[in-house]
């Protein structure tokens, strides 16, 4: 039966048409996963849904009758929850606290916290969501804020479930954990949406899938029938390649840049590099494996001159350039693509043209003399975003208007069109969908058949195992193994990950 | 577009709007008197000439941008300053007092009447709210631009007294020292700030008592004797060559207090803007004010543009003590009273940091307090009311979620009203 229907939803925003004609229905417990790249209009409907928009024209029907929400309140009186990409919790309370927030039991002004408690414990017992009621929201990891989100939903008495990119901010296991409640959440009678674009993801939790394009419904697929394949090509329009061809290029023997026993310390004094060298030959790509937090970023921000080593030298065509401040590297053509694009990419008010400006803003076609040279920066910039396949109204759009893969092109374009002899490149996917990571990907080999050296640091080791001519797996600070991706596996490279030591004599 | 027309049309803006200024900012309204219209008929001119040049070279959906940007820049302060408005009648009506006339005499007397009163409170404030907003878009708050001003005052004193050159050449030179007095003032601020992290806030505000108590000291070396009633709490008078030029000079019915200062006032404050967006130094002002960890992923020094951008504001402010010492009051005294380094804080605000912005909001700003002076003596209404004014104005214009609510509350009731409509119809 179905629980919930939308029937020709549309959503015109002042410029955009983000949901065109939707039509979909959720069966009673079942696992819904709504798949599309970002900008595709998914969390838009769902908004709708939870009453955040009001749709220009179109109705949601629930149990068979028509609703018209005002705002997420009502939604939740009639048994909607929603768990956001961005949890919305107080840190400095408890769980239990957080869970009752707005709809409190007891009577008058006084909150009848023993029956709350209870009330929480019962239901994570219930749904198999074991969390501490009496432990701070500070004080939990990632995963488990998220249960206690869940419970939210659960305690105003959700009977559908809508998860907004819930495994962005968790790690494998916990995306493991998440789904298993997930199940025994349906199970129990809840019906559940899943907002993603995580192809693996759908095949691994869905009962049916709805794939979004530019707010349209460009198909309804059941899980057991479709591949990841057809999945990719409908969701981006056209087929994709997941892994991108690489061309074989020899590598030229003399080093472009080198590493020799660096040391560096973390924002806690304690070492974070410890006696690392490496070398990157032109035309080579070298990927950096690790998890996260094994001296990688203190390495790269070493490497651009953002954090002293305490040791060691860094040379760049043989030359030590370890004394030198940024802008001084940046000026000897090292090009650098960080992990954390809004942080560390980009002045995000900034225009697309100042972005791609900056750096080189102190010369030509950026600047005359002391005088900014906006035409020039224009110009460039233009040219830029159509080779560079930038999607923007224009090159005086702020930034922070595109999507996040748009504004990885946007630093892709800068760093890429300075002819770097050396190019870093930090987690250039991250959060990013299907076209825009194949997009990347090619821009990258594209700079590797240029005789650039290109060191590549990932977490993900697909990603690793795409690019990569070697692979240096990074383990606390030191590199502990290189393997060559032709004679190695996922396996493998993830066992030296964790710390796992070589059996040797 | 042809380049030499633009330039030409360029050229006929700037002499317009020049040429209205001066009228308008150093006419006093008397009867006869028609400068002050002139002026006003001459800037309205200027702004055309620039709207044509503009329709010209980027087309006219480019000029209704434009109108639309600015248009969508001002509201929030127009409709600020409405609400604060109507809110003070209200109050007024409550506490007895008739508003109409009250606000009539507010605005005869700010606008018209003792149109000379506003803009000579205009200069100061607007040399010191250019000095809060040039540090607001290094992502600093320079809160002591009092201290910065009587560092100003002091330095142009000093200079002023003792410079016997040609004006031609001496005013510059006490207008830059001034300065410098006021960028060193906040060298300490600034290497604080870069070197221990220590809050600009925090330094600056003490620096400004700092600099508040050490006039008396300076003014007892210059001229103060308490012993005597004729100078107490006071220097000597300026030498002649230093003063600033007042308008008289050149205008006739000028008002003989009104000096060139606010001129000075308008042209630093295009220099700011251009510096701030036209040049690589404004550019990485902004861009470390914006995301420092961005700029200096790209090479940005971060603790350079903050000593940049502190030690300018600094001689921004001090510009302001230049302004009243070397233009107004032709000597320094120990009170000067007037709390212009505070309420450029407030004049900042309310321009959104706009350099261009603050020449507006610091004639508003003067005009409120002229005017306010002006209600106060004629219809007996406490000047308590401006101020009350001033400060919804600026809760408003700072507050701006309120009109974001405001104008969504609008949209959903216009929503509602369409959907009724459709219903109807169905």
């Amino acid at each position: 039966m179905a629980i919930l229907e939308t029937r020709h939803i549309v959503k015109q925003f002042p410029k955009v048409l983000a949901n065109d004609d939707i039509n979909l229905t959720l069966q009673e417990g079942e696992i819904l996963c709504l798949l599309g790249e970002n900008g595709a209009g998914k969390s838009t409907l769902m908004n709708v849904l939870y009453g955040l928009y009001k749709p220009t024209s179109g109705t949601i029907v629930l149990d068979g009758e028509e609703v018209e929400f005002s705002s997420p309140r009502d939604a939740i009186d009639r048994g909607l929850g929603m768990v956001h990409q961005h949890f919305m919790l107080v840190d400095t309370l408890t769980v239990t606290e957080n869970i009752i927030l707005g709809s409190e039991p007891g009577s008058g002004p006084v909150i009848d916290y023993k029956t709350a408690r209870q009330q929480v414990k019962e239901l994570s017992e219930r749904y198999g969501l074991q969390v501490d009621p009496d432990a701070r929201i500070m004080n939990l990891s990632v995963g488990l804020q998220q249960r206690v989100e869940i419970l939210k939903a659960l305690y105003r008495k959700a009977k559908i479930l809508i998860l907004d990119e819930p495994t962005a901010v968790l790690t494998p296991q916990e995306v493991e954990e998440l789904f298993a409640v997930i199940r025994t959440l349906r199970d129990s009678g809840v019906s559940i949406i899943i907002i993603t674009h995580k192809l693996e993801e759908v095949k691994a939790i869905a009962n049916r899938v709805y794939i979004l394009r530019r707010g349209r419904i460009e198909g309804e697929r059941e899980i057991a029938d479709v591949t990841k394949e057809e999945l990719a090509n409908l969701m981006v329009g056209r087929s994709v390649v997941l892994t991108v061809h690489r061309e074989p290029h020899e590598a030229k023997p003399e080093p472009v840049f080198t590493v020799e026993n660096l040391r560096v310390l973390d924002d806690r004094e304690v070492e974070a590099v410890d006696d690392l060298s490496l070398t990157v030959k032109p035309g080579e790509v070298v990927g950096i494996a690790g998890v996260d937090g094994n001296g990688q970023s203190e390495l790269a921000e070493a490497i651009m001159g953002l954090r002293p080593a305490t040791s060691g030298r860094i040379l760049l065509r043989g030359n030590d350039i370890e004394h030198l401040t940024t802008r001084e590297r940046i000026n000897q053509r090292i090009s650098h693509v960080p992990a954390d694009r809004q942080r560390f990419g980009l002045v995000l008010p900034f225009t697309v043209a100042e972005n791609i400006a900056i750096g080189y803003h102190d010369r030509a076609p950026n600047s005359r003399g002391l005088v900014l040279d906006y035409a020039g920066m224009e110009k460039q910039a233009e040219e830029l975003i159509s080779s560079y396949d930038i999607r923007t109204p224009g090159p005086l759009a702020p930034a922070a208007h595109l999507s996040g893969g748009n504004q990885q092109k946007v630093i892709l374009a800068r760093e890429f069109s300075r002819n770097p002899d050396f190019l870093l490149v930090n987690q250039p996917t991250r959060g990013l969908d299907v076209g825009a990571i194949e997009y990347i990907h090619s821009q990258i080999l594209r700079m590797r058949g240029q005789d650039v050296g290109v060191m590549l640091i990932s977490l993900e080791l697909e990603e690793i195992f795409a690019l990569s001519d070697r692979i240096l797996v990074m383990y606390e600070g030191q590199i502990v193994k290189e393997l060559t991706p032709a004679e190695t596996d996922e396996r493998e490279v993830g066992f030296y990950m964790t710390g796992g030591k070589e059996r040797s004599a | 577009m042809n380049r030499t027309y633009s330039t030409a049309l360029n050229a006929v803006m700037v002499v317009l709007g020049a040429i209205g200024s001066i009228l308008w900012l150093g006419a006093t309204f008397r009867s006869g008197e028609t400068y002050y219209f002139w002026g006003i008929w001459l800037i309205v001119a200027a702004a055309g000439v620039y709207l044509v040049r503009y329709t010209l070279e980027n087309g006219r959906d480019e000029l209704l941008a434009l109108v639309r940007k600015s248009l969508r820049s001002v509201v929030v302060p127009v409709m600020g300053i409405v609400v604060a408005i109507l809110i003070g009648g209200v109050l007024m009506a409550i506490t007895g007092y008739d508003p109409i006339a009250a606000y009539q005499a507010l605005f005869y007397g700010g606008l018209v009447r003792n149109w000379h009163i506003s803009v000579l409170n205009a200069a100061p404030l607007i040399f010191t709210a250019l000095s809060v907003a040039f540090a607001f878009k290094a992502g600093l708050f320079n809160i002591g631009a009092e201290g910065q001003y009587y560092l100003g005052a002091m330095g142009a004193t000093w200079a002023s007294l003792y410079l016997g050159l040609p004006g031609i050449i001496s005013i510059p030179l006490v207008f830059i020292f001034a300065a410098l007095l006021g960028a060193a003032w906040n060298v300490v601020p600034a290497f604080l700030k870069v070197k221990t992290g220590a809050h600009e806030v925090i330094t600056t505000m003490m620096l400004a008592h700092v600099a508040r108590y050490l006039s008396p000291v300076f003014i007892r070396a210059n001229g103060g004797d308490p012993a005597t009633s004729l100078h107490p709490y006071v220097t000597f008078e300026i030498l002649e060559n230093n003063m600033l030029p007042s308008f008289s000079q050149f205008m006739e019915h000028a008002n003989y207090r009104v000096h060139t200062g606010i001129l000075l006032a308008i042209i630093v404050a295009l220099v700011i803007n251009f510096l701030l967006y036209k040049t690589r130094i404004g550019f990485e002002i902004r861009a470390v004010g914006e995301n420092k960890d961005a700029a200096r992923a790209q090479g940005i020094s971060v603790g350079k543009n903050i000593f940049r951008a502190l030690l300018i504001a600094g001689a921004l402010a001090a510009l302001a003590g230049f302004n009243q010492v070397n233009g107004l009051d032709h000597k320094l005294f120990e009170n000067l009273q007037a709390g212009y380094g505070w309420n450029g804080i407030s004049v900042a605000l309310l321009a959104g940091g706009n350099p261009v912005g603050v020449v507006f909001t610091g004639l508003l700003w003067g005009m409120l307090d002229a005017g306010g002076q002006f209600m106060s003596r004629t219809t007996q209404t406490p000047s308590a009311i401006v101020e009350i004014v001033k400060g919804i104005i600026l809760f408003l214009v700072v507050a701006r979620y309120i009109y974001t609510a405001i104008s969504q509350w609008w949209k959903r009731r216009k929503q509602k009203q369409t959907t009724a409509v459709a219903a109807g119809q169905a």
